[in-house]
């Protein structure tokens, strides 16, 4: 060995021993500075799932909510909310399940939490129960209607108004005013628990309007035309919103 | 919200259908500089080469200034690709951690092979005489610098140059499969993405070096139009004959293997060809049928056809020579543009395109990316003054 270098002339040898300095640097870095777990892949997953492991636990579960309370999770099981866990709404308890007399899960009972799903959006799923919360009930908790762990609401809505409140106070003041809402539209029962799918009726006959607002009409103190001639193939309500002051 | 509003104006100028993740762009102009640049590292090293090599005698002053242009702008290389990942101060983890079955990481190994073993030990060689003279004869901190660069050593001998003369030519003889190696795997990167037809191609990789051929010739041609007059000294005309005829020759291929790539394309007619010809006649238009093709490569080749021709004047040569490199420059800066932006201008559904939107300020900007395009030429600047690739007998000679 010591002859080979004797041979080599003197730049190859320096140039040897910047290559050897260099090879001997790489080697020290990765030796003593370079982790073991960036070395070797086992090793890198076990780090991880120990580093994963030493992170502080902030949610229980749905199974330790079940442990001491049975009251709400037996109404939440048949309910509409049944697939969604307790701590989606009462936020992360694995502090309460520590220490239950001390720390109390919170409740949202603002009307803006339930909107963060019940919101009217036109993205979320055909028959998803949405509503658009300045108009449905105003300044009203949600949970005075709803029980959030069985959500449908206790009674079926007495009038359309609780749902279509902007129809119902137009219609207040409008002509039609003592005429109900179900003289003009059939609800089957099925639309209030399912308002997207199931739809009420309109009028499609030109006659329907027409035994008020014909000319050949009993009633008095109504408009009234010849439905022979106004307005020929058209449905009435194309022309006229029948829930407006002038209906015009 | 800054990214939101940009997205939103993006999405005005989607053209068919896109899907959500395709509006905006994720490899930038900071992605175009870093073949461009590798390219004149290759580049410029081939011609280097074609003096140690193939002993083209004429090249001979155009030798040094090739091989400092090859390392200045190797050593900004891996710069753009550095600031685009963020963490540049994490890159040497590669080198520890190698990860063999990554193209990317390989690049690493590449890239260090070349700069290391080829670059750097070439120079090193081919100065190491002239470093010993000169750091004897200046004082300072520049007589140091070159003790340092030189390792120390002192011999001077006929029996020590002989030695470095013979090992750059072998180390050239190394550095000619590493060049190709270096510019054939960026190609290789963008022709192994198999799900873009645009990029996807075996030809990628020859595309790529013999455009980086070019552009290096070319890069050299007009730095030595340049420098060597600003040194005092005198162009030489029959040196720069050659460099422009092998320039020539080099377009010629690096155009029929771009006319043949397309050719291809065409004639395999795959399911994209609609949304690629769609994308080559609007969003591409101007940046590669006008100035990569009829700019960057037509134009100079009449113009070098010409002056091969007629038996133009000097003063005229230069001239039209400074042009065409220019033009060619030119010509490669749009052709890697093209490669880059213009795979990700459309949609993978086949059905729509987006816009690039360049920045001006900011990491992934316009003016990072010319900064790091100015900034070889200032190491250049440096690594001349340190390292003359002309001797003074030379320039007073020439």
């Amino acid at each position: 060995m010591k002859d080979f270098f004797k041979k080599l002339p003197e730049q190859a040898v320096r140039v040897v021993v910047v290559f050897l300095v260099l090879a001997v640097v790489v080697f020290v870095i990765r030796q003593f500075i370079i982790p073991p777990e960036m070395k070797e892949p086992a090793l890198q997953r076990a780090s991880s799932e120990e580093r994963e492991a030493a992170k502080e636990i902030h949610y229980a579960g749905a199974q330790s909510c079940v442990q001491c309370h049975d009251k709400e999770p037996e109404i939440k099981k048949s309910g509409y909310h049944r697939d969604l866990a307790c701590e989606s709404c009462h936020g992360a308890a694995q502090k309460h399940v520590d220490n239950p007399t001390d720390v109390k899960p919170t409740s949202p009972k603002k009307r803006d939490y339930c909107a963060y799903c019940h919101k009217y959006n036109f993205s979320r799923p055909t028959g998803f129960p949405q509503i658009n919360p300045d108009m449905h009930n105003p300044r009203k908790p949600c949970i005075s209607c709803h029980n959030p762990h069985n959500p449908k609401p206790p009674t079926t809505p007495r009038s359309c108004n609780a749902c279509h409140a902007q129809i119902e106070r137009a219609k207040a003041a409008s002509y039609h005013a003592l005429i109900t809402c179900t003289v003009c539209h059939t609800a089957p029962e099925k639309h209030k628990i399912s308002p997207r799918t199931v739809i009420p009726t309109k009028p499609d006959k030109r006659e329907f309007c027409g035994k008020c607002h014909d000319k050949a009409s009993p009633r008095k103190g109504v408009p009234t035309v010849d439905m022979a001639t106004h307005g020929e193939k058209y449905v009435c309500w194309q022309c006229h919103y029948p829930h407006t002051l002038g209906g015009i | 919200m800054e990214t939101a509003q940009n997205f939103m104006e993006l999405s005005k100028q989607v053209v068919g259908f896109i899907y959500p993740n395709e509006i905006d762009i994720q490899w930038s102009i900071l992605i175009v500089v870093y073949p461009y640049i590798t390219g004149l590292v290759a580049g410029a090293f081939i011609l280097a080469s074609l003096v140690k090599v193939f002993n083209v005698k004429e090249l001979q002053p155009t030798y040094r200034l090739a091989m400092l242009t090859a390392l200045a702008f190797m050593l900004i290389a891996p710069l753009p690709l550095q600031l685009h990942l963020g963490r540049p101060e994490r890159s040497y983890e590669m080198f520890m951690t190698p990860n063999l079955t990554s193209a990317m990481a390989m690049f690493g190994f590449v890239y260090l092979w070349y700069l290391m073993l080829v670059l750097l030990l070439e120079i090193y060689f081919e100065y190491r005489r002239d470093m010993i003279v000169w750091s004897s004869e200046s004082t300072g901190l520049k007589k140091w610098v070159l003790k340092i660069l030189s390792l120390f050593s002192t011999d001077i001998s006929e029996k020590a140059v002989a030695f470095d003369k013979k090992t750059v030519k072998i180390i050239t003889i190394i550095g000619i499969p590493s060049a190709f190696l270096l510019h054939g795997y960026v190609g290789f990167i963008f022709g192994s993405i198999k799900a873009n037809p645009w990029w996807s191609s075996v030809m990628m990789p020859v595309v790529f070096l013999f455009s980086a051929i070019v552009s290096g010739i070319a890069m050299v041609m007009l730095l030595y139009m340049i420098i060597k007059p600003l040194l005092g000294g005198k162009i030489d005309m029959k040196c720069l004959d050659k460099v422009a005829s092998f320039l020539f020759y080099a377009v010629i291929v690096d155009f029929s293997i771009e006319v043949l790539d397309f050719i291809h394309r065409l004639y395999e007619s795959e399911e994209s060809i609609k949304i690629l010809s769609q994308l080559v006649t609007t969003k591409l238009f101007i940046s590669l049928v006008v100035l990569q093709i009829l700019m960057g490569m037509l134009l100079p080749l009449a113009v070098m056809a010409v002056i091969k021709v007629f038996k133009l004047q000097e003063e005229v040569r230069k001239l039209l020579y400074f042009v065409c490199g220019l033009l060619i420059q030119l010509g490669i800066f749009s052709t890697r543009w093209n490669v880059v932006i213009g795979g990700q201008l459309f949609s993978k559904s086949f059905r729509g395109l987006t816009t690039y939107k360049m920045e001006l300020m900011g990491m992934e900007g316009f003016l990072v990316a010319l900064a790091l395009l100015i900034l070889p030429f200032v190491i250049l600047s440096i690594l001349i003054k340190l390292l003359p690739p002309w001797k003074k007998e030379e320039l007073a000679g020439s």
